[in-house]
């Protein structure tokens, strides 16, 4: 029952035309299996006076007093029935892909909108190239299954059973006969198929470990050539090319076995059918008409078992794809019985014993953490890399949740906020920055679909990016992301910030957001930003002190916890950490004061 | 970036130039493809009797219901199945093996090649362009090669053998028969086109889905950040249901194809049982002879489908064949003179042993050099620097830093004026001699799959252990690499150690180091590094650097000041030019260039 479920519940509201489709589909086999009986008609009941197999209506239409034109009806009747058969074909068809083209933009609509509203926690700990697979192969895996192998599967049991009838309408035992091979070749494909995956499986990885060389050698050029390794990695992909070529010879040696034995078998049963055939035709029991249509009825039963083999193998593989898929979408949203609560906010911020640590761990990351910021204040924090500087910022923005203490937006608690209206809210210009693949232009209007031109180049003047971008060969206009332009960390980080400046936030947070920024750069556009945020509150999280420096308040993050609080002067004389991090940095000072003396 | 377009196939003309190179690649299969070419007739010669088997069993046997004729019917059937399995095994097997034999032969042309190419040839071709000449273009055109040439014989044969069977058995059912041919073609070729294209243009929709995806979740914290969700999702949902119109467009076609076919089948099928039933009932022809028409019709359709479909993917894989030759005959811009591979050896075949020591003195002589897209960095650059010492090169973005590193490494070679490695031009040596002695180490850590200990060894591939675990500990890299479980050998990438940027670095340290350079280049390799690492990578420097022609490009300053000679570049001139304390002293560009971090 949950298997049923669980295929079917990317089909609603639109099942019924699957039901439409089935039914059309054993219309159509039923169709089918009488052309064969045509000739038979022909040549037991036209050319003799035996009874024609083929049902009592079709023969009072075509029934006429001569031979000649007798055959003529039979020659347009059957032209005209094949006609309509085929029209059928045709809608039927094109039902099945309504249906399928449906269910697929049901799941994939589904899947995206699911995946961008699954908390940052589970985005973290993800590995993307499993869910780029999980939401292309096993997608086209389940749309393949619904969409091509189960409609196949539908028409040969359709196609096979109604051969079957009409074979046994004409003579019981020559049908016993021609079935005999039957479960044998159907059993030889389905345990050929399923065997055989484990090799595609490892001729699929041997392709991957070849592919990855390639990769690993265009990427890598240059290391290569500067090593001189040419030679060495010739041999190591040719190891690897050849061991795909190896693979695959062993599958083909399979394959050929597999379809040469199988085609002997059927061409085994053709004799058999045949032989018995005419001595039945002769012996009496059998008119020559219906030995015939015993020939041609036979290929619909023996053929199409291989492919019906096959595919009830590769069954397995969809119900995978499928848990696959169900793994993502049970995960739960973030945004499921969020608050609806919208407030004003101003920019006050408080933290009051914050602590947080990860579900699946017991090492806290921020213990007790509390300060205040007012409205229109900057805050710095420094400290290391595992400090918890950027758990911090996650956790005003609740990309995390706090599990202990609380975070305070002008005295409300931000968690009876609405997440997305507290994000929007919040800006936060992250060190490693995403642009869409879109133009320059459409990155940085992201933030304001309104803005018009000269606000955009204006932010991005400020932003100290405008040069830049004049200097790309299609300026504005040139598409970033993966399949575009590259863009230097530098130029993300400032389009990042651009993009920000069209947005009007009460709070803003640069986590380390001018890093792969030089220095002289950098301080030209935190001077920039100063006059265009005034009133605004600043959250600065940095390694580099110098950036530090200039804020209200400094916080030093040590392992999660606050190890002094103050401005730059009270810590240089009260924390030696503080102190002994400004002297490493700014050791090159000490040098020119050195050279002063 | 149009040049690398994939899906143009504009070239409807039969490249006879294409086609020459790619059968010459195909020589050593010569003897298969042959063989495969007579089985396909044989195979074709079988298909073709078939229907005559039962046609002696109805028209003989039947008619004169003499049974003692059956255990030759038998007979005959017997070996008949006998035989169509041998050909269809043998069938099957060839034709794989030329599938997969052709599609190695043109990965090991085209991957020799890569390593024969210079650095600007990567500069300007896009990754992607080159994977899919590897992969899906030598798939193709392996495909097309061999099954579709197997069926291009088959079919031809099969068409040849069934005419002329049928017009010697009746003239007037034959002239039915083959007056659909026409027709067929026709629509075969019509369908088949558009199909392909159609499905074209769901594979480039469908990567394009893939692409969205991708970037959903890549940029996941993005877009929660900025609460770009719906908007996302709004640009990606008119991808879904552009992939759903052109699906359902092509289920409309791919479904009137086959019932099209059928439907012209059917009308000659009526005509067979008409005139046929008329001939027979006439006593003109036997029963026997209408089955085997009737059963001709269907096995004449089926060649001319198969026709069509090869015809259909020719064009493709002519562009296919069109790429992969332009990839296996690029000529390398930069390559050592005939004279030079005389004396020097070649990448695949080095000469050693005429190969002198390097000492590493470099300099430049009036060198200017101007990119393809026609941007000069150099202008008439003249720099000497001597063995062992080790010089840092510091400027802006585009001051021509990379440039000047390129040149020495000859990625790149000058426009104008010379480069002379030890006093000679370095033309006049090889490549494979020159990168033999060069070291170097990259911001972003290169590492091959494998074990750390492999990827060491990449410096000098005949080191031993113990040299490999002597380079590391001198970088100070056995540490960290002796907590892991396996040492030195766990795995660098999927399913190993999760190794941080400054760890790939201390190892690609270890790696230059290993090789013994005379020369190396340090190209920001502390950039992306936090300052805990830096001190660490700084020890591992000062190590590397000793005795060793060094070229240092860094913003960092601690790297910077440990160099003998700092260059301060702008526009490709050296503005600037002495030791850290002089420059400083100097209170120039070098000063206000580093004072500004604390103004």
């Amino acid at each position: 029952m949950k298997r049923i479920k669980q295929f079917t519940k990317w089909m609603k509201g639109h099942i019924y035309l699957y039901i439409i489709g089935t039914l059309l589909l054993f219309t159509l086999q039923y169709m089918r299996s009488l052309t064969p009986l045509f000739l038979q008609h022909i040549v037991d009941t036209v050319f003799g006076d035996k009874p024609s197999a083929l049902p009592g209506v079709i023969v009072r239409i075509i029934d006429a007093s001569t031979v000649q034109t007798e055959l003529l009806f039979v020659a347009l009747f059957s032209v005209g029935f094949t006609f309509i058969r085929l029209v059928f074909v045709f809608v039927q068809h094109l039902i099945f892909a309504f249906f399928t083209e449906k269910t697929a933009y049901q799941l994939r609509n589904a899947l995206y909108s699911h995946l961008q509203n699954l908390p940052f926690s589970f985005h973290s700990k993800a590995d993307t190239g499993d869910l780029i697979q999980r939401t292309s192969n096993d997608v086209e895996t389940y749309r393949r299954f619904i969409g091509e192998q189960l409609v196949t599967v539908l028409r040969l049991l359709a196609l096979t059973t109604f051969a079957i009838f009409q074979m046994a309408r004409m003579n019981v035992s020559m049908t016993l006969i021609s079935l005999i091979s039957a479960p044998v070749i159907f059993t030889s494909a389905f345990v050929y198929f399923i065997k055989v995956k484990s090799l595609f499986k490892e001729v699929e990885e041997a392709e991957g470990k070849m592919t990855n060389t390639v990769q690993e050698n265009v990427q890598g050029n240059r290391v290569v050539k500067a090593f001189g390794n040419e030679i060495h990695e010739i041999d190591k992909f040719d190891d690897h090319s050849q061991d795909f070529l190896n693979k695959n010879m062993i599958l083909t040696k399979l394959m050929a076995l597999f379809w040469s034995i199988t085609d002997t078998m059927i061409f085994g049963q053709y004799a058999l059918t045949a032989s018995f055939g005419i001595y039945f035709v002769v012996q009496g029991s059998m008119e020559s008409g219906q030995f015939l249509a015993f020939l041609a009825l036979l290929g619909m039963v023996v053929w199409p078992l291989r492919q019906l083999g096959r595919i009830i193998g590769d069954f397995g593989k969809t119900t995978v794809a499928l848990d696959r898929i169900d793994e993502v979408m049970d995960a739960k949203s973030e945004h499921a019985n969020d608050s609806q609560f919208k407030p004003e906010i101003n920019g006050q911020v408080t933290f009051e014993n914050v602590s947080f640590r990860f579900d699946d761990s017991d090492q806290s990351l921020l213990k007790n953490v509390t300060f205040d910021v007012a409205r229109g204040q900057t805050l710095a924090i420094i400290g290391k890399t595992g400090s918890g500087k950027s758990t911090l910022m996650n956790l005003l923005i609740r990309l995390l949740e706090n599990q202990e203490g609380s975070i305070l937006f002008d005295g409300m608690n931000i968690k009876s906020i609405n997440k997305k209206w507290l994000r929007k809210n919040v800006g936060i210009i992250l060190q490693e920055p995403f642009l869409y693949s879109k133009t320059v232009y459409d990155n940085i209007a992201i933030m304001n679909p309104h803005a018009n031109e000269d606000q955009i180049m204006n932010a991005a003047t400020i932003a100290s990016v405008h040069d830049d971008i004049v200097h790309f060969e299609e300026g504005y206009k040139t598409i970033v992301g993966e399949k575009g332009a590259t863009l230097s960390g530098g130029q993300k980080q400032r389009l990042a910030i651009a993009r920000m400046l069209l947005d009007d936030k009460p709070i803003l947070v640069f986590d380390d957001s001018l890093s792969a920024v030089d220095t002289k750069t950098d301080i030209q556009i935190r001077r920039a930003l100063t006059h265009y945020w005034e009133n605004t509150t600043v959250f600065i999280i940095t390694h580099r002190i110098t950036t530090a420096m200039e804020a209200d308040q400094i916080i030093v993050l040590d392992q999660g916890e606050i190890q002094a609080k103050g401005t730059h002067k009270t810590l240089m004389k009260t924390n030696a950490f503080y102190a002994s991090l400004y002297t490493k940095q700014t050791d090159f000072k000490a040098t020119l004061e050195e050279e002063d003396v | 970036m149009q040049a690398f377009e994939e899906e143009t196939y504009q070239n409807t003309e039969f490249n006879t130039k294409t086609w020459r190179r790619i059968f010459e690649l195909m020589r050593p299969l010569k003897k298969t493809v042959i063989l495969v070419i007579i089985l396909a007739a044989f195979t074709a010669v079988a298909d073709v009797s078939y229907p005559l088997i039962n046609r002696y069993g109805i028209d003989t046997i039947i008619a004169t219901g003499d049974l003692s004729l059956l255990p030759i019917f038998i007979g005959i059937y017997v070996a008949y199945m006998v035989v169509l399995g041998g050909l269809v095994f043998s069938f099957i097997y060839l034709a794989e093996t030329i599938r997969n034999r052709l599609a190695y032969i043109i990965r090991k042309h085209a991957f020799e090649k890569l390593q024969n190419l210079p650095f600007s040839y990567y500069d300007r071709t896009p990754a992607g362009w080159i994977m899919a000449r590897m992969t899906s273009d030598s798939r193709q055109l392996s495909d097309l090669l061999s099954w579709g040439l197997i069926d291009l014989t088959w079919g031809g044969l099969m068409m040849i053998g069934l005419l002329s069977v049928m017009f010697v058995l009746n003239v007037q059912l034959a002239l039915i028969t083959t007056a659909a041919l026409p027709i067929l073609v026709v629509l075969s070729l019509y369908f088949r086109k558009k199909i392909l294209k159609i499905f074209r243009r769901i594979r480039k929709q469908n990567s394009k889905i893939t692409g969205a995806f991708n970037e959903g979740i890549t940029g996941a914290k993005t877009t929660k950040t900025l609460v770009l969700e719906d908007s996302n999702y709004t640009d990606f949902e008119r991808l879904t249901s552009d992939m759903k119109r052109h699906s359902i467009k092509a289920a409309l076609f791919s479904g009137l194809y086959l019932p099209s076919i059928l439907f012209v089948a059917a009308i000659v099928t009526s005509l067979i049982y008409y005139y046929g039933g008329v001939n027979v009932a006439d006593e003109v022809i036997t029963i026997g002879l209408l089955y085997v028409f009737v059963s001709y019709v269907m096995q004449f359709f089926e060649p001319v489908m198969q026709l069509a479909n090869v015809l259909s993917h020719f064009q493709q894989a002519q562009a296919s064949a069109e790429r992969v030759v332009s990839l296996i005959d690029a000529v390398p811009d930069i390559e050592d003179t005939d004279d030079v591979k005389k004396t020097y050896g070649t990448i695949s075949h080095p000469k050693r042993e005429n190969w002198e020591p390097l000492i590493g003195e470099i300099e430049f002589e009036h060198v200017t050099f101007t990119y393809k897209k026609g941007e000069k960095v150099l202008n008439d650059f003249n720099l000497l620097v001597k063995s062992g010492e080790s010089i840092a090169l510091v400027g802006a973005t585009g001051a021509g830093k990379s440039t000047i590193v390129n040149l020495i490494c000859r990625f790149y070679e000058p426009t104008e004026g010379t480069i002379k490695i030890d006093g000679r031009d370095y033309k006049t040596r090889s490549l494979a001699w020159l990168h033999d002695h060069l070291g170097y180490v990259l911001q972003s850590p290169h590492l091959f799959s494998g074990t750390i200990r492999d990827n060491i060894r990449y410096g000098n591939l005949n080191a031993s252990n113990e040299a490999i675990i002597k380079s590391a500990t001198m970088v100070g890299a056995h540490a960290f690499i002796e907590t892991f479980k396996d040492g030195y050998d766990t795995q660098v990438n999927e399913g190993g150690a999760r190794l941080s940027v400054g760890e790939k670095q201390l190892i690609s340290f270890a790696r230059a180091l290993l090789g013994d350079p005379k020369i190396l280049i340090l190209d920001e390799a502390t950039s992306s590094i936090d300052t805990q690492t830096e001190q660490k990578i700084q020890k591992a420097i000062e190590t590397v650097m000793e005795g060793r022609t060094t070229f240092i490009i860094a913003h960092r300053l601690s790297t910077i000041m440990s160099a003998d000679r700092i260059l301060v570049l702008e526009h490709g001139k050296i503005i600037e030019s002495g030791t850290h304390t002089a420059l400083i002293k100097k209170r120039g560009h070098y000063y206000s260039l580093y004072t500004n971090q604390f103004a």
